[in-house]
């Protein structure tokens, strides 16, 4: 039972073989990305925060500032001599080593929309053309190494906003979105999975009625869109059929002690379900946190989350962050797996009459670790109130083609828009050198 | 001496004259090369003499100087649309150190492209060259800025050509009417136009305007010369029987445009599809709901001759038919309740169907969009104002919508491949200017456009025309002004715009708002009607004449020009009526070929040489999924028994429409050609609850016909009739005999659904064809 253009059934058995001879996909990756020689592809774990985290609260605290300005929080030494976070990374600051810190992003968009797009493309956002995103970038290069895990190249969890989308490329590299909330207990990818009354051998019998349908009729001839139909249908079968997608996306096969140190909430799993993706043979995962739009009550939102609460959002990143890291080292996977924290701008300096801060793209920080890059460092700063930067201004553009760079990707490689415009992948700005080691 | 036959097309009006001229080979190659052949003058004129000697090195392409900062510090006009730019970056910028008036060939701008100093850009103008003179002597001359030498229009012979095979060769000559005082002065400018194939891979075109065909088809070559630009349409046949082709059915004037394209391809057709086969595609295509098994029962016992028409004009009559191209207005609308509120989506779908159901005139409508205030919860039309954020958005909407021209890539630059400027785009955004979109649409007594080049308020404008207030922001005096609105021209067509491009001259109104609706919906005006005539080309032939739809240019022409062009003259001369246009569509034998190809012509996607093959848009196919199970799809806060094609909304909650793809309206939706689906609704089709749940309801189809006992052929009988308005093949049928018959009922249950669902996700089932 073979379709045209496709995979059998023994094809399945066989992939399934292949990784029971224990050639673990990390390792296959890495033989893949060693071949490639100078260009090495990596990974890349993106925790989107959305809303825009504030920079004087996280990563760029001013202890000498005015009141309004410093805020509640205090700076907490970490394990490189000389950098301070926030006092509430208490996990996070015993691993700085592995951090490498950009405290002079700098923009000019301060609307969400705007930002979000300027971030995660590089590009400034104009009404002519929608850029793509990062992941579909990576889906696009990569599209024709197929994980062996028939998982698809491109995974939100769990959800992603059209900014982090395709933009003009093909609709096959958008984002996968898992759906759901992955620190329930009920949590499934949807539709992964058969509803009750199927089981393997319907299944078996509907793909085979299928072809026999368009094998017996003779009114419509094999064409484009019947190709596409067939493809996706082969890619959603293997999906289906393939244990190692299966696992990756099932939580529940995770260690629990694991699953605890990532802590029993929605970033936490979230990012447990990008490391297992990712180590499955996925190139893209973006992990999207809400709440981090604190015009009001700041200290609250970000400390304990609501009154009587016990983690905010700082917290919450802290464990889930940490976890992360730690994981990817002791998988032996952080040297190839970029992680990338970052919001769509900072917030103002001063506080508002509703102890928030509103936007403030003037200055804000991002933080970058692993794949491929120098830990244990800052870059740049900001002045002493934390309104502009005081010394290497990067903008998101210099930003997007550090983060190519790293993932192997050839900034200046073009495209093409569906009429035919050419456009180059990150063709600005400059790359930060020194955060590459 | 190999002769090839070089068939010229002058379009002259209404009429095209094709005739033969047979050019020897080697005479077309030996072309003189062009040279300025107008007497000697003192010295070569900055703005057509040496700007295009810099456009065709490419010194000012986008990718080069010509980039927004320019490139080396040293900045020139994109495609050199702004000669007083460069001529003050070459002459003055630099402190006057580009150029060398005492010796003119130690000029910075000779030497670098020349390479006698190091340039990043390469050897662009080598000094033996005749560009390195004509700069030269220019500057020799002493950089005269006379700009008294205007071009008035270019012209390619011939401007179409077919190649019997690939490798012929023909040299085109592109000519430059130039305005010297009160004289046209032509002059052969062939080797400073740039020219090239739009698909490289199909043509190579020579600096002396030698194009060889590399591939069959249609293949365009697109001619720039300053800023005009133009498009020769190479044809080498598809075919390759050298005979007649086979006598070519004719309905209508659709069928002799799209014949005589066939023939220059030598391109077989399909022959006409089985009346099975026809009333399928013409319910889908026109009510965008399958026919019952009696409705196709009934159509195919119709013995009589017209019975084709009859059909046609039947379902035109439909209620279906409003619910159905309702949808589409709303998609080229794009109602949607985000922006509008549910109330204000509501209105304007209900003035849309309103419209569709009384035929009104599409040139009414669009007066009736522009025109429209009040509060938009009560007036339908007002909303049309609404689905813009601000003034340029509703200028990039009118223009891709009614104009059918991409006028965004003029906000920040002139149009690179058509004659758009920043004065158009940001012109006619201040028509916009002053419009209260809020939910009371009013207009505000004043509102202004910043032009990015002035820094000031832009003057309202009509694209490629005329200014329509004498200072920017004030109103123009009324009437007497003696202003006049410009005549409508079609940039992308050269062939259309003598013929519609009659002298207009009337005055302005004081509103420029009334003055764009005017000049929009003159009968004079050629933009909306072959913009809508093309978009419904699409709908019913899978393509449009020009893709995409809203994008109507010089540079990307149109499969069948002057089919396009008797299209739009007889939409405009039918008062633009839509269901005329339609009725014409369908009517003709080009629609109602079979889809199955005929030896010769499998590759064909573009020449109507079969009905081309297409998925069913996703309301469309939500609906026939609804009625072949007989589960119909319920909507949140809908009526029941609302389909999905009469949704207004495009925000009413559905996981099947979204997952389907259907258009979110925020948008332009222009689906992708093949489509096919994406992953997620793969995974759902197989998994999810949409399918599944109306294959395995109980008062489904499977429920109620193998429940009763129904005969198993019965059963594959009426689902194949249901699906695909056929009876099954004898072979199909005993295909399907054993595997449906065997087991118990809950065997045979399960059978049943498995064989639904797999008929619900065949090729034939999902597409239109």
């Amino acid at each position: 039972m073979v379709r045209c253009d496709g995979v059998n059934r023994r094809e399945f058995l066989r992939v399934g073989a292949l990784s029971a001879l224990n050639l673990g996909i990390a390792d296959a990756l890495r033989r893949r990305s060693l071949a490639d020689g100078g260009n090495r592809l990596r990974n890349c774990i993106l925790l989107w925060l959305d809303g825009g985290p504030s920079h004087l609260d996280t990563f760029d605290l001013k202890p000498d500032a005015p009141v309004e300005v410093r805020g509640d929080f205090k700076p907490a030494q970490t394990s490189v001599p000389g950098i301070q976070v926030c006092e509430h990374f208490r996990r996070l600051s015993g691993m700085m080593d592995r951090v490498c810190l950009v405290r002079s992003m700098t923009s000019e968009l301060g609307e969400h929309n705007f930002g979000r797009h300027y971030l995660l493309t590089g590009y400034k956002p104009t009404p002519v053309l929608a850029y793509p995103s990062y992941g579909s970038v990576v889906a696009h290069v990569r599209h024709d190494l197929a994980s062996p895990a028939a998982l698809p190249s491109y995974v939100a969890v769990p959800q992603f906003s059209e900014e982090a989308a395709n933009g003009y490329l093909p609709g096959s590299t958008r984002p996968f979105a898992v759906g759901g909330d992955p620190s329930r207990p009920d949590f499934r990818v949807r539709d992964l999975n058969m509803p009750d009354a199927m089981d393997a051998d319907r299944l078996e019998r509907r793909r085979q009625f299928l072809a026999d349908f368009d094998r017996l009729s003779d009114q419509v001839e094999k064409n484009a869109i019947s190709q596409n139909r067939d493809a996706h249908f082969e890619q959603a079968y293997r999906l289906i059929f393939s244990p190692e997608a299966k696992r990756a996306f099932d939580l529940g096969l995770e260690n629990s002690a694991v699953r605890q140190q990532y802590g029993p909430h929605r970033i936490g799993q979230s990012c447990l379900l990008a490391r297992r993706l990712v180590e499955a043979g996925c190139p893209f995962v973006t992990v999207t946190d809400n709440g981090w739009d604190t015009h009001g009550q700041i200290y609250r939102e970000l400390k304990e989350g609501f009154v009587g609460g016990y983690a905010g959002r700082i917290p919450l990143l802290d464990q889930a962050l940490s976890a992360l890291l730690d994981d990817l080292t002791v998988r032996g996977l952080l040297d190839e797996t970029l992680v990338l924290v970052m919001g769509e701008f900072g917030r103002t300096p001063k506080l508002n009459t509703a102890a928030g801060r509103d936007h403030w793209p003037r200055v804000f920080s991002v933080l970058l670790a692993g794949g491929g890059v120098r830990g244990g460092q800052v870059i740049g700063a900001s002045d002493s109130r934390g309104e502009s930067p005081a010394e290497r201004p990067v903008t998101p553009t210099d930003l997007a083609r550090t983060v190519y760079t790293l993932l192997g990707i050839e900034p200046n490689q073009e495209f093409h828009t569906s009429d035919g415009r050419p456009v180059k992948v990150s063709p600005g700005g400059q790359v930060i050198t020194e955060c590459i080691g | 001496m190999a002769t090839i036959a070089v068939r010229l097309r002058v379009g002259v009006r209404h009429r095209s004259m094709a005739f033969l001229v047979a050019i020897g080979l080697a005479s077309a190659a030996a072309a003189p090369p062009a040279h300025p052949s107008d007497p000697p003058r003192s010295a070569p004129d900055f703005e057509t003499q040496v700007i295009p000697v810099l456009t065709r090195a490419g010194c000012n392409s986008g990718a080069c100087h010509g980039a927004a900062i320019g490139r080396g510090g040293f900045r020139l006009s994109l495609l050199g649309y702004d000669p007083s730019f460069d001529f003050d970056s070459v002459v003055n910028e630099f402190e006057g150190r580009r150029v060398n008036a005492v010796h003119p060939e130690k000029s910075l701008v000779l030497r670098k492209p020349s390479l006698d100093i190091d340039h990043q850009g390469g050897l662009r103008l080598p000094s033996a060259e005749l560009g390195f003179q004509v700069v030269r002597d220019w500057i020799a001359a002493g950089m005269p800025r006379s700009g008294q030498r205007k071009l008035e229009r270019v012209e390619v012979t011939p401007p179409s050509i077919v190649l019997p095979r690939v490798g012929d060769q023909f040299s085109i000559r592109v000519t430059a009417y130039f305005r010297e005082g009160d004289r046209i002065v032509p002059d052969d400018v062939t080797r400073w136009a740039v020219m090239s194939a739009s698909d490289p891979a199909a043509a190579t075109v020579g600096t002396d305007g030698n194009i060889s065909a590399l591939r069959r088809g249609q293949i365009p070559v697109l001619v720039r010369f300053l800023s005009e630009v133009s498009a020769v349409t190479v044809t080498v046949p598809i075919g390759d029987s050298p005979g007649t082709p086979t006598a070519r059915p004719v309905s209508n004037f659709i069928d002799e445009h799209v014949n005589r394209t066939l023939d220059e391809l030598r391109l077989p057709q399909s022959p006409r599809a089985s009346d099975i086969a026809f009333a399928r595609r013409a319910f889908l295509d026109l009510i965008g709901a399958l026919p019952t098994p009696t409705e196709v029962e009934s159509f195919v016992l119709d013995t009589r001759d017209d019975r084709r028409a009859r059909l046609i004009e039947h379902l035109i009559c439909r209620p279906e038919f409003v619910d159905l191209w309702s949808y589409k207005w709303g998609d080229w609308l794009r109602i949607e309740s985000r922006r509008l509120q549910p109330e204000g989506a509501a209105a304007f779908h209900h003035w849309v169907r309103d419209c569709v159901q009384r035929n009104t005139p599409v040139d009414a409508m669009i007066r009736d969009l522009l025109a429209a205030s009040g509060d938009a919860h009560q007036v339908g039309a007002a909303n049309f104002h609404r689905v813009a954020s601000d003034a340029r958005t509703e200028a990039e909407n009118v223009s891709r919508l009614f104009l059918g021209v991409r006028l965004q890539c003029a906000n920040c630059h002139n149009h690179p491949l058509d004659r758009w400027t920043q004065d158009d785009y940001h012109g006619l955004a201040a028509v916009f200017a002053n419009i209260d979109r809020g939910r009371n649409v009013r207009r505000l007594a004043r509102g202004e456009v910043i032009h990015p080049k002035t820094g000031q308020a832009a003057a309202p404008k009509i694209p490629g025309g005329a200014f329509l207030t004498q200072v920017s922001g004030k109103p123009a005096p009324a009437k007497e002004s003696g202003a006049t609105v410009a005549t409508a021209e079609l940039p992308g067509d050269a062939a259309i715009e003598p013929s519609l491009g009659a002298d207009r001259s009337d005055r302005l109104n004081a509103d420029p708002l009334k003055d764009l609706s005017e000049w929009l919906t003159s009968p004079d005006n050629p933009f909306v009607a072959r913009a809508f005539v093309n978009r419904v080309w699409r709908e019913l032939m899978g393509r449009g004449l020009v893709e995409p739809v809203d994008d109507h240019r010089a540079s990307n022409p149109a499969t069948h020009p002057e089919l396009l062009q008797a299209l739009t003259l007889d939409f405009a001369s039918h008062g633009f009526d839509m269901r005329h246009l339609i009725r014409s569509i369908v009517s003709s034998e080009a629609y109602q070929r079979s889809s199955t190809s005929t030896p010769g012509n499998a590759d064909d996607d573009r020449f109507y040489s079969k009905y081309l093959v297409r998925p069913l848009p996703p309301h469309v196919l939500v609906d026939a999924v609804s009625k072949v199970t007989g589960v119909p799809e319920r909507f949140e806060g809908i009526t029941s028994g609302t389909t999905a094609s009469a949704l207004g909304d495009s925000r009413i909650p559905s996981e099947a429409l979204d997952l389907l793809g259907r258009c979110a309206r925020d948008t332009e939706c222009i689906a992708t050609a093949a489509s096919g689906g994406s992953l997620p609704l793969t995974l759902h089709t197989i998994n999810g609850a949409w399918l599944n749940a109306k294959i395995s309801d109980p008062a489904g189809l499977v429920g109620r016909k193998l429940g009763t006992g129904e005969s198993v052929k019965e059963f594959i009988a009426e689902c194949y009739w249901l699906a695909l308005c056929r009876a099954p093949t004898p072979s199909e049928l005993d295909h399907w005999l054993d595997p449906l018959a065997a087991g118990g009922p809950e065997r045979r249950r399960d059978v049943g659904q498995d064989f639904l669902w797999a008929l619900l996700n065949c090729t034939e089932f999902c597409c239109n064809h």
